[in-house]
């Protein structure tokens, strides 16, 4: 696998998979789990994280409920984090009651719906690989090891000061061990990532350039050129566009604005979404907030974003999917930043596109298009000449 | 080919006159007058409303008057001009043909072009082309059909299909927004060209001789698919990344919406691949989530108060005997050196709700002080005045009891 492929993937579906002994990709951490095993995630350049948006007060992508979402991870890290002399990854497993109880003692309270915006939160922090929980154990995701070393004395102090899990889930007597052969697991940050592209710049023009780097990859909506001289300046840009090109992506502009989405090549090869019931969803939701509007001449502008929210009700009686199903998907996807719930009033509101629409190319764009069209109006002529304009 | 060297025979212009006469039925209803066609939709509706008529009227027939009566909502003049044009083309016509017959019966003909003409309005003339179709593919495969039958309808829809299909390709030339505008109304489904084909290969097979006719009308369809695929063609290259949706009509995404198992939804994006779900929690946020942690509830929260200013219980609060005096000169003043006192007429004294509910709040709060000489006797009468205030009274009787009065 190319290192542009690899970290194209790594973003589509999360943290890679390393076979024993397997060479990390290019530019990407490896998480060694002690048997020659581990994990590559993509790094950034010059030790940014996507924290570095806040001092440009650019929204980075929306946490649900991130309050909730974060104190639960605290309390994972309470009961996980076991030498704190080390970093966090990969800690000790522990079991998901403990992790409760650690949530519990942290907030005070320990009702019913606490517990159940606990689990939707230890959901959550599983589907973005924050947390592994699995088998009613809960362990600390790949992530954690992303977090830079000078931040972990705040965690470390966090971890001290945080009340201990109640006694009365005092949780199994004997612990998995923490890695399959007790072998030592390990964090190798890779050195000096695009060094040789940021290298011939001086300071100043360097962090402007990683700074852009993390806003179109990180921010929540496309970034505006006129606080990212890194956007504006062509010559730093062309370097931006090679840095992204490196991890399969490409620099996409909507007139002044500017975010990054896949290149066209990558995303052939780097796995669609692999839920069958989220795909359908999505595309439900592009019919009802996009397609329809536009045929009905209700939508003016070009673009897969749109001001029409499909009502839950209507996917719920008017479609064919499983309610069951129809529900995780709507939570998967809104988690992924792929649809949007927009609330107006009681009972009116409903589901729009997401931001992650921001991210197509064009000619994504246009081929989505297309494949609705091939869908819904197999046989009319435009579908046909669709067809033909393949061939 | 089209015959242009008729003779003219006795036979053939009874045969033109009969046709004329079908014609002229037909489009009756769209008729401005006995020589032109209508401008105005209103006319339409009195055909329509007056063929309704008839319809119900059933053998009894229908005299002026119950006409005139059934389009009673569309002013006289206009009804008189429209029955005199139906009459002058024989859409309507006496019941038997003598002078001052005052019956009067439809045609059958024209309530059939009108449906025609309203389903053509409606759709622009593809699914009459359908249905035109599914029935010429009866006729051809009608063992009664003869030879020439079927070449005048092979003849037909070949014109058809060449005037639709020049029509295309007038409009593929033109500007991208008229072609937007009226392809969708004129473009042949691949349904449609498929029916046509399959006609034509129906009637090669019976009658073998029809070749050249056939090819004609081959090559007619041929023509009007390939405008069809051009003109989509060229709205598909100049679609932008959004702007083709507008080509399939709403209720075709409706269907596809509604009607799609979850296989055929989901392969729509097939090959298109977006980010998984990737949150950063920066350790500095969750240090402030945990401070900023909601604090335990108390067991018993206290009830929402007021936002307003609020002295507080401990003042307004008077249990000792200034409250009591003030409820006793309220209580004195109502009943005005009386015994006791009909509450409905204490009530209504001021004729205003704002003044009557502080007086009733204060005798009611004087009748629960035990304390007191006063009470409030309710009964069971009820006052109900829509107009006044307060609208509904209850009855009763402030009186003073005991004697220290």
């Amino acid at each position: 696998m190319t290192p542009d492929l690899a970290h194209a993937r790594a973003r589509a579906t999360g943290p890679l998979p390393l076979g024993a002994g397997e060479p990390v990709p290019h530019g990407m951490i490896r998480l060694e789990h002690g048997d020659g095993t581990g994990l590559a995630l993509p790094a950034w350049p010059d030790g940014a994280t996507p924290s570095l948006l806040e001092e440009y007060q650019v929204a980075p992508v929306a946490v649900e409920r991130s309050g909730e979402t974060r104190r639960v991870l605290a309390a994972a890290l309470k009961c996980c984090w076991s030498d704190l002399a080390a970093g966090p990854w990969p800690g000790v497993p522990a079991p998901v009651d403990e992790v409760l109880a650690a949530y519990r003692a942290l907030i005070g309270r320990g009702d019913d719906l606490m517990r159940n915006w606990a689990i939707g939160a230890l959901r959550r922090l599983h589907d973005s690989a924050w947390l592994v929980v699995a088998d009613g154990l809960v362990r600390l995701g790949p992530r954690c090891a992303c977090w830079p070393e000078e931040s972990h004395a705040q965690l470390r102090e966090l971890v001290r000061r945080l009340p201990a899990p109640g006694q009365e889930a005092a949780g199994l007597d004997v612990l998995p061990a923490a890695g399959p052969d007790g072998g030592s697991a390990s964090v190798t940050p890779p050195g000096g990532v695009d060094e040789d592209l940021l290298g011939p710049f001086d300071e100043r023009r360097r962090a402007e350039i990683v700074a852009a780097f993390m806003a179109v990859e990180h921010a929540a909506e496309p970034v505006h050129e006129a606080r990212f001289p890194a956007l504006r300046d062509p010559a730093p840009r062309r370097v931006l566009a090679e840095m992204l090109e490196r991890r399969g992506r490409v620099l996409i502009q909507d007139r002044e604005r500017w975010t990054s989405g896949y290149a066209d090549g990558a995303a052939a090869e780097a796995g669609a979404l692999p839920d069958e019931a989220q795909r359908a969803v999505l595309v439900l939701v592009l019919i009802h907030s996009v397609a329809i509007p536009r045929a009905e001449g209700l939508l003016p502008a070009d673009s897969w974003l749109s001001p029409f929210p499909v009502q839950a009700e209507e996917l719920r009686r008017h479609t064919m999917l499983p309610i069951g199903e129809l529900e995780a998907a709507l939570r998967a996807l809104r988690h992924a930043g792929l649809v949007t719930q927009v609330k107006a009033g009681e009972e009116a509101g409903g589901y729009v596109p997401g931001p992650q629409f921001h991210r197509l190319t064009g000619p994504a764009r246009r081929r989505l298009q297309e494949e609705l069209i091939l869908a819904a109006g197999p046989h009319t002529p435009l579908a046909a000449a669709v067809r033909a304009r393949r061939r | 080919m089209p015959e242009t060297n008729h003779e003219i025979t006795l036979d053939s212009a009874l045969g033109e006159e009969a046709v004329l006469a079908t014609y002229r039925r037909m489009f009756a209803a769209l008729a401005r007058d006995s020589g032109a066609v209508v401008d105005d939709p209103v006319l339409v509706d009195i055909a329509e409303t007056l063929f309704a008529a008839f319809a119900e009227a059933g053998e009894e027939w229908l005299t002026h008057e119950q006409m005139r009566h059934a389009c009673r909502a569309h002013p006289v003049e206009l009804f008189e001009n429209r029955l005199r044009v139906l009459r002058g083309l024989g859409a309507i016509r006496e019941v038997f043909p003598k002078p001052n017959q005052l019956r009067y019966r439809a045609s059958f003909t024209s309530v059939v072009g009108l449906m025609f003409i309203r389903r053509m309005m409606d759709d622009g003339g593809q699914s009459e082309m359908h249905r035109l179709l599914a029935l010429e593919d009866l006729n051809v495969a009608d063992p009664r059909t003869t030879m020439e039958e079927a070449r005048a309808s092979a003849q037909n829809l070949a014109r058809a299909f060449r005037l639709w299909a020049l029509e295309l390709i007038t409009l593929t030339g033109g500007t991208i927004e008229e072609l937007r505008e009226q392809a969708p109304k004129l473009w042949g489904t691949e349904e449609i060209a498929r029916r046509a084909q399959s006609l034509h290969g129906t009637i090669l097979n019976r009658w073998p001789d029809l070749d050249r006719t056939c090819t004609e009308l081959r090559a007619a369809i041929y023509s009007y698919s390939d405008a069809s695929r051009r003109a989509a063609g060229r709205l598909a290259d100049s679609a932008g990344t959004t702007r083709n949706l507008t080509l399939l009509p709403a209720e075709t995404w409706r269907t596809f919406a509604q009607t799609a198992s979850k296989e055929r939804l989901a392969a729509v994006l097939d090959g298109f691949v977006f980010d998984a779900p990737a949150p950063w929690h920066d350790p500095a946020a969750i240090v402030r989530a945990v401070d900023e942690s909601p604090r335990p509830a108390p067991a018993q929260p206290t009830p929402p108060r007021s936002a307003l200013p609020d002295p507080g219980p401990a003042d307004s609060h008077d249990a000792g005997p200034a409250g009591l005096d003030r409820l006793a000169s309220v209580a004195e003043s109502a009943l005005g050196g009386r015994s006791s006192a009909r509450l409905e007429e204490l009530l209504t004294a001021d004729g205003e709700w704002v003044s009557a509910r502080r007086l009733l709040a204060d005798l009611v709060s004087i009748d629960l002080r035990s304390e007191s000489p006063y009470r409030l006797r309710w009964s069971d009468g009820l006052t109900a005045a829509p107009g006044a205030e307060p609208a509904w009274l209850s009855h009763g009787v402030l009186e003073r009891t005991g004697n220290d009065a």
